[in-house]
């Protein structure tokens, strides 16, 4: 497959009302396409899932066709997965041919038992959001479901920084001194054969291409986004060592790049 | 779908909801029993955080009354098989969930719960 180009865009709408055009309804369109292009994991993701203690619960925010659902280490862990397209969750619902647990929600909403959690995964996600401040929110959202003591959160987005098997063409320009990532669209081809199985396209053009809406991470910028959305709850960054009693923190475990993504990996802590 | 192990997890978080907002309030739900592998070391240890009251409470709502209201110190297999029952194996197929605070109709469709706010409703 040739690479793609990706082309920089510049959001002057309603947020919402952008990622609702630009990113959910074209789920919902790509549903099926999209969910037989994705079934391998990520080895960082796979490798945390492998680790999570025996009886933990998490919440797959972002789920998709619920591809980390099935990594539940034969049912020692459970997850339960929540996306914004309806479509997707459809294919979730029974991801590795087992009958899976899904939620219709949006990740900056709120629909849980505060700390319910034991772990958060949040996979190619917070990048589909439009402003810094949404951002901020939806980590906060992952921060806010798992347990204060000692839960778990892992974090994949989408990096400037990309590896030669890319399929992209990322735009050149300032992106390899900018902090602040960059607003693109990247354009989905959904050819006519997989177009027939969607009653809802039109069946008269060879192809249809959807522009769903990115934002690309810049180096140390998913960091920093932890650091804010930690900050903005009260909550120190850094490791438990030497911290002052009655206080509530987040430690980065990892903070790394992998296969053109960025990833963290954060603790919660109380003490 | 829906189970019961779900359910205990999910809380209303309508605009300016913010107390006696679990467990919501299954209605006019078609249920569905499927038979699921037995798991009971991973229901020993997810146990702990099960809010056991909502569970029960709505078991009950759904017509299984197999769980003490109390919650049991002593876990034996009996208590590990009701658990499983009620927790992965009553799938709610369609319905409603209703806050028992502010009423917000969290609808259910094919097993796939509705936890969507219109932007007026978002806090």
């Amino acid at each position: 497959m040739p690479p793609k180009a990706v082309a920089e865009v510049t959001i002057d709408i309603d947020p919402a009302t952008y990622e609702t055009q630009n990113v959910h309804a074209i789920y919902d369109t790509i549903a099926s396409h999209f969910s037989s292009t994705r079934y391998k994991p990520w080895p960082i993701i796979a490798k945390f899932l492998s680790r999570i203690p025996d009886g933990w619960i998490g919440l797959d925010s972002g789920t998709g066709n619920g591809k980390y659902l099935s990594l539940d280490r034969d049912g020692k862990t459970w997850m339960v997965g929540l996306d914004r397209s309806i479509n997707l969750l459809k294919f979730a619902q029974n991801a590795g041919d087992k009958a899976r647990e899904v939620v219709l929600g949006n990740v900056l909403d709120h629909c849980w038992r505060t700390h319910a959690f034991d772990f958060a995964i949040s996979i190619a996600t917070i990048h589909h959001l439009a402003t810094p401040s949404r951002r901020v929110l939806a980590v906060q959202r992952l921060l806010q479901a798992v347990s204060p003591k000692n839960g778990r959160v892992l974090i994949y987005v989408w990096a400037i920084e990309q590896d030669e098997l890319s399929k992209r063409i990322i735009p050149q320009g300032e992106r390899n001194e900018t902090r602040t990532g960059q607003d693109v669209v990247v354009p989905w081809v959904l050819s006519k054969s997989n177009i027939a199985q969607n009653p809802k396209s039109p069946r008269d053009s060879r192809e249809e291409v959807y522009n769903r809406y990115y934002h690309i991470f810049a180096k140390g910028e998913l960091s920093a986004l932890v650091s804010q959305a930690a900050a903005g709850l009260g909550l120190t960054i850094g490791s438990v060592v030497g911290q002052p009693s009655s206080t509530q923190g987040v430690e980065i475990l990892q903070d790394g790049w992998e296969r053109s993504n960025y990833y963290v990996e954060l603790r919660r802590w109380s003490i | 779908m829906v189970r019961l192990v779900t359910h205990n997890l999910l809380a209303c978080h309508a605009k300016d909801c913010n107390t006696n907002n679990f467990p919501l309030v299954f209605q006019n739900v078609q249920l569905e029993i499927r038979e699921a592998e037995f798991n009971p070391g991973f229901i020993q240890s997810f146990l702990p955080k099960i809010e056991w009251n909502a569970l029960v409470k709505t078991a009950q709502e759904l017509g299984d009354t197999s769980l003490p209201i109390d919650q049991p110190e002593m876990i034996d297999d009996e208590l590990l098989k009701n658990l499983h029952h009620v927790l992965f194996e009553i799938h709610i197929v369609e319905g409603a969930m209703i806050c028992p605070n502010c009423k917000h109709n969290y609808p259910i469709s094919d097993g796939i719960p509705n936890m969507l706010l219109a932007e007026h409703e978002i806090a």
